[in-house]
């Protein structure tokens, strides 16, 4: 009962840790993300950055929390549609009868603008989708081998 | 001009599609077969539409993603250049894309979550397809790594086999050792070049030849590119993972495997050795490419002599070809490269012919195992004709398409022993010609035990394959006589053109970096002659002589009194008597004849030489990645002694 108290209570400085940092990190990876084209960054790392989120989760919360709240399936299905939207805004060069990834649509904003890359930004965020889900996949399937750590201990003795 | 835009599309197509299958396939599997079809019939059509203007015309299409042309002569983007060599791959690529999609409708309907098997064979497709047309060297490893990667999870696809996850590891391990290797040797030329475009590479040791010879790190990079591409080649020694992966994988994906995974090595081959590094007017390149082909050739047939398993023995067959194809590319020689390049074909055109036969043997009957197989032929005709023009076209009788690759590459070998006066050569002759004589008793055996021969009583409910597998197989078929009769078309469209591209460097830098680039660093084109490939071979009338003597064996079958029963006749287990040391009298006359009861003696006789290169594929994977690091050992420092 001891060791259990003892886990219990840096799982509350964990958790605390956790919810105080968690939003800050989420919305640095999408600054990164959105503001990639113009200033240092960009899709792959603020996409990291966004995934690096699951394992807070993980380590406050516990393997079973993290799997209920996240849909596997869900994001599955979007790492796949980040992706097809990256080809889908390289083939906009060719609708336009430019190159493949040629940058089109620059010319609506004034520079500076996150949106005066054209095209280039909204690659990014397709890069960025598509990285947010597929390594925070990657990192939930890793987490789903650690199963027989402190979780099944808890419910043992619960 | 639209055409330029073919090649991007083509490859883009297969990603987008591998993605769109992922995203609605897992619900329906009608959706991810249609997707599936649609994008490897589109890739055929624009591939093909390519041939006109690349092969016909001499066109080279140079592509810039995103248009960023070179700059002051740096190439700052990421190109795509299509030689008549690439378009060559990309048709037999997409060739086999199509038929392997088709053939997978109904092969796969006993298995499960087929959108993962639909997602990583578009993959794969596609970054075959990129492969070939790519003109940098970093998204030639990128292709390469997508490729290894979707061929090690589709290998894998039957997981509940563990022989298939233990395939699924060596080929990750042995392809991921060939992976690292063409990157360091990638990251050795960026060094030392400063670019990563093939085209300006290419310029950079054109001029670094021409002024005192190549640096070492050049011949270290050359060194491990060899050995990256042979290990995505398989030639021996790194051929140890396509005979595990083979028996194991989805049909479908291993005649894409044999025919096309292991030609992306030889595509990269023949790109950085005529093109990129332009070393093969040395004779100690061309030694060294010609042995291990050499020794490949006879390991794998002999190796496949001894094989019971149906796959398995087709395996070690496609590295026996392999090897005939990497030795008649080592010559050096335009001769050889044509009959190395039209073997790639033919090779392509037989050995999926002979595991879509394979497959549907498996599916109708669910085996594979030779010494249980027997009779199928009047169970299945359409597939035994099929597998029979197969077996015709890889064992080299004319007029079928592997006797006249073979032909071409026997004469450039002896051509090649005339020339340089090396005795080495004429002994690759020999070899060559004594692996075709073995890959003909091989198919005898397999022909017999399979199709010919009593039907065993547990088979006699076999059906022939479905229609979906059958029309892949018979175009693939007419296909193999027909490059076989018409191999001048052939040559004059798809062959001539890639040999062309492939001994003309200059021309290759010159359309990606502009005019005049490579005379400005002294790339020499080698001389192109104008070869008579086949003489005193007229492909008609030996195809005359094949229907004549085919009739008189009908009409000497029909003729007799042809008492041999359908069904197996005795009910004793084969194995009884069979093997005892006497026998007498009529009782096992209609036992059946097994794959190993062939070519026994010839086996007895060579038990030392079978033995020893049995015990040697252990099928341990350390055993099998020491070979891999002692061979590169051996290649690196052989590089930097002989090659300058």
């Amino acid at each position: 009962m001891k060791f259990k108290n003892g886990i219990k209570e840096k799982n509350i400085i964990v958790k605390c840790g956790a919810d105080a940092i968690m939003p800050f990190s989420l919305m640095f990876g999408f600054y990164i993300i959105c503001f990639g084209t113009i200033s240092p960054g960009g899709g792959f790392q603020g996409g990291v950055i966004v995934a690096a989120a699951c394992i807070l989760l993980y380590l406050a919360y516990g393997h079973k929390t993290t799997t209920t709240a996240i849909n596997e399936e869900f994001i599955r299905v979007n790492e796949a549609i980040g992706a097809v939207l990256y080809v889908l805004l390289g083939f906009c060069g060719l609708f336009i009868g430019v190159r493949f990834c040629e940058n089109v649509f620059y010319e609506f904003f004034n520079i500076g603008d996150p949106l005066s890359a054209g095209t280039i930004t909204y690659m990014s965020y397709a890069v960025g989708y598509k990285v947010l889900t597929g390594v925070g996949f990657l990192l939930l399937l890793m987490i789903g081998t650690l199963i027989g750590g402190d979780d099944d201990e808890e419910e043992v003795e619960a | 001009m639209s055409y330029i835009h073919f090649p991007v599309i083509a490859v883009m197509g297969q990603f987008l599609a591998a993605f769109l299958v992922a995203i609605f396939g897992s619900k329906s599997r009608k959706a991810s077969q249609a997707i599936t079809l649609i994008a490897s019939a589109c890739a055929f059509v624009l591939v093909c539409l390519l041939i006109k203007p690349v092969a016909l015309d001499g066109q080279i299409i140079s592509y810039w993603m995103g248009n960023w042309e070179p700059v002051s002569g740096y190439a700052i983007g990421i190109g795509y250049e299509m030689d008549a060599l690439g378009l060559f791959f990309a048709v037999l690529v997409s060739f086999i894309i199509l038929m392997s999609a088709i053939y997978s409708l109904r092969y796969l309907e006993h298995d499960e979550a087929v959108d993962r098997y639909y997602t990583l064979f578009l993959m794969l497709s596609g970054s075959l397809l990129g492969l070939v047309m790519t003109g940098d060297l970093f998204n030639m490893f990128i292709m390469i790594e997508i490729m290894t990667f979707s061929a090690v999870g589709l290998t894998a696809f039957r997981n509940y086999i563990p022989e298939a996850l233990e395939a699924a590891m060596k080929y990750l391990v042995i392809g991921s050792v060939g992976s690292s290797m063409t990157l360091a040797g990638v990251a050795l030329l960026y060094a030392q070049t400063h670019t990563l475009n093939m085209a300006q590479v290419a310029a950079k040791i054109g001029a670094m030849q021409a002024s005192g010879g190549l640096t070492p790190t050049v011949v270290f990079a050359f060194g491990l590119m060899f050995v990256g591409f042979g290990i995505k080649s398989f030639m021996f020694p790194f051929h140890t993972p396509v005979a595990d992966a083979h028996p194991v994988a989805p049909t479908s994906f291993s005649m894409v495997f044999s025919t096309m995974v292991i030609k992306a090595g030889v595509y990269g081959l023949i790109r950085i050795a005529y093109i990129v590094f332009q070393v093969m007017d040395k004779s100690s390149v061309q030694i060294l490419i010609t042995a291990f082909g050499c020794v490949t050739m006879f390991l794998g047939v002999t190796m496949a002599l001894a094989q019971h398993d149906f796959k398995r023995l087709l395996a070690f067959h496609s590295i026996s070809q392999i090897g005939y194809i990497i030795t008649a590319l080592g010559l050096g020689t335009a001769l050889g490269l044509t009959g190395s390049l039209f073997h790639v074909m033919n090779h392509t055109l037989f050995k999926a012919l002979l595991f879509m036969c394979a497959g549907a043997v498996l599916h109708m009957t669910g085996s594979k195992n030779l010494d249980e197989l027997g009779g199928l032929s009047k169970k299945m005709p359409h597939t035994t004709i099929c597998f029979l023009i197969a077996a015709f076209s890889i064992a080299g009788i004319p007029p079928f398409n592997g006797f006249a690759s073979k032909w071409m590459i026997y004469q450039a070998t002896y051509e090649k022993a005339v020339e340089s006066g090396n005795f080495f050569y004429a002994l690759v002759t020999v070899v060559a010609v004594v692996v075709s004589v073995l890959t003909l008793a091989s198919f005898i055996k397999v022909t017999m035990s399979v199709f010919f021969g009593q039907l065993p009583e547990k088979y006699k409910d076999a059906k022939e394959a479905p229609a979906s597998m059958l029309i892949p197989m018979w175009i693939t078929a007419i296909l193999c006589l027909g490059t076989g009769v018409l191999y001048q078309l052939v040559d004059r469209t798809l062959t001539a053109p890639a040999v062309a591209a492939s001994l003309t460097p200059a021309n290759y830098v010159d359309k990606m970096m502009g005019s005049g680039y490579a005379a400005s660093f002294s790339v020499k084109d080698a001389v192109a002659t104008a070869v008579q490939h086949m003489s005193y071979w007229n492909p008609v009338l030996w195809l005359t002589l094949l229907v004549i003597v085919m009739l008189g064996v009908f009409i000497v079958i029909l003729s007799g009194d042809n008492e041999r029963g359908p069904v197996l006749k005795t009910k004793e287990p084969v194995a009884d008597g069979k093997y005892a040391t006497f026998f007498s009298g009529e009782k096992y006359r209609h036992s059946h004849m097994g794959g190993s009861d062939l070519f026994w003696g010839f086996k007895h006789d060579m038990k030392p030489y079978f033995d020893f290169i049995e015990e040697k594929h252990s099928g341990v994977l350390t055993d099998y990645t020491l070979w891999t690091i002692v061979a590169m050992a051996v290649i690196v420092v052989y590089t930097f002694v002989f090659v300058k």
